[in-house]
């Protein structure tokens, strides 16, 4: 791809009509991160997001509304109650990298390696496109495939509202990468909220090693209600993981990535559990 | 494109192709110290500092700093009269071949200018995307230790915006 001419818009609006008005020849800008890995000779015309105003993060009384352009390092520094998502930043590649990458520009073209969107499953956020009129599409929904289906000409990322993590919940995230800064192999992110002893709610998401990243509802719901124990989660792991169609790649097998998934979905589930109790994450 | 933007102190303007890599741009502004490695965001021997971030500038387009203030490790100190991080990094034996150097200044100084003492825990979290392949970065950390012991690494008495080298 090469970028023959170059936006950057200071109103939404305006950044809307040029891609509409340039249809598949535009370009949106977030971060920019990924265009080196965009071969072939296509010429685009580049419309830059930064000057739109979309780069905040504020609580709200749900939680937290994230605007797209926010970037991961932004994710990294912010804390507030019930805030989790640094964790999920600190693990993303290195921090020149979280300083360029935006949040939206993660999640609104999905690899199978890309992190966040395993979190928002698991956390269960809403992502706000903004077209003719803004549209809220819970996470579920927005990643079932890959988001450019739900984006007309001209449409655009803007929002993503992620609920906190509130007393009696607990959050826990796994990524497994060759190297510190490598794409992820396998990512689990588990959300749960504690009865007693019991596993009131659970959501519970997975990445790499799948061809998108998804929720396991089969196991959240072998889960659901029950008391929590290693036994209780190992067993219901071990029964519904295999379940899945694991992917292999880049020299792994995909019996490499089940036995990675396995792991890492007990250590998620774990995390997310001494998390609510107020314990090591 | 023409576009305008703060280096290292000064106002400069540059005709650019949208195409061009900010790398591209200051190499050719005049700041050998961005160095090309992997051109692909890995290695850190491009990283500069774009509106207070270090980035690594293989990626960034040189349009998206137009209006912006852009610092390389030129404006860090000089031979005569270094900045108390590249001081460190010398007195430790911390630099071989030294092509990693720059970004790796950049990465610290940033990091030091936000929080003068940081942990060996935050140090490795800001250094994360910075790689040598001589050190082993045991002396590159041992230098940086050394700084944030001393707190605040104000730049020494005298220090130049000019005549950087590395």
């Amino acid at each position: 791809m090469k970028i023959t001419a170059y936006h950057r818009p200071e109103t939404l609006d305006k950044a809307r009509s040029l891609l509409r008005d340039l249809g598949p020849a535009g370009i949106p800008l977030a971060g920019a991160t990924s265009h080196a890995f965009m071969k072939g000779d296509d010429e685009k015309t580049a419309v830059d997001l930064a000057a739109l105003g979309i780069d905040t993060i504020t609580a709200t009384p749900q939680g937290f509304a994230i605007g797209a352009m926010a970037r991961i390092a932004d994710l990294q520094a912010f804390a507030a109650p019930g805030w989790v998502l640094d964790r999920v930043a600190l693990r993303f590649v290195s921090q020149p990298m979280r300083n360029m990458t935006t949040l939206g520009g993660n999640l609104a073209r999905v690899f199978p390696w890309n992190d966040f969107p395993v979190a928002l499953l698991a956390l269960d956020a809403t992502l706000d496109i903004a077209g003719d009129t803004v549209t809220t599409h819970p996470a579920a929904t927005f990643f079932k495939g890959q988001p450019a289906r739900l984006f007309k000409p001209g449409d655009l990322l803007t929002a993503i509202h992620v609920p906190a993590v509130g007393p009696g919940c607990g959050f826990g995230y796994h990524k497994e990468t060759v190297v510190n800064m490598d794409f992820s192999l396998f990512t689990a992110a588990a959300w749960v909220r504690r009865d007693k002893r019991s596993l009131a709610e659970v959501r519970i998401a997975v990445g790499a090693g799948v061809p998108l990243p998804q929720r396991l509802i089969a196991l959240e719901d072998a889960l659901t209600g029950k008391a929590f124990s290693r036994d209780t989660v190992r067993a219901a792991v071990i029964a519904h993981a295999e379940a899945v169609s694991w992917k292999g790649g880049d020299g792994f097998s995909a019996d490499y990535i089940r036995q990675l998934a396995l792991t890492h979905l007990e250590d998620a589930l774990h995390a997310a559990w001494n998390d609510a109790a107020g314990g090591a994450v | 494109m023409n576009i305008t933007l703060t280096l290292n102190g000064k106002r400069r303007t540059a005709d650019i192709h949208p195409n061009a890599k900010l790398s591209d741009v200051l190499r050719q502004l005049g700041c050998a110290s961005v160095k090309m490695g992997c051109n692909e965001g890995a290695c850190g021997s491009c990283a500069v500092s774009v509106n207070g971030r270090v980035i690594n500038s293989c990626l960034a387009y040189a349009a998206q700093a137009d209006g912006g203030t852009v610092e390389t490790v030129e404006s860090i100190g000089s031979l005569d009269h270094p900045h108390p991080i590249q001081a460190a990094l010398v007195e430790e034996g911390a630099v071989q071949c030294g092509f990693c150097m720059p970004g790796m200044i950049m990465a610290a100084k940033a990091l030091f200018d936000k929080n003068p003492s940081p942990t060996d825990a935050e140090l490795a979290i800001h250094l994360d995307g910075q790689l040598c392949r001589c050190t082993g970065y045991e002396k590159i950390q041992s230098a940086l230790r050394r700084v944030a012991a001393h707190g605040a690494p104000v730049p020494s008495p005298g220090s130049s915006t000019k005549g950087g080298r590395s």
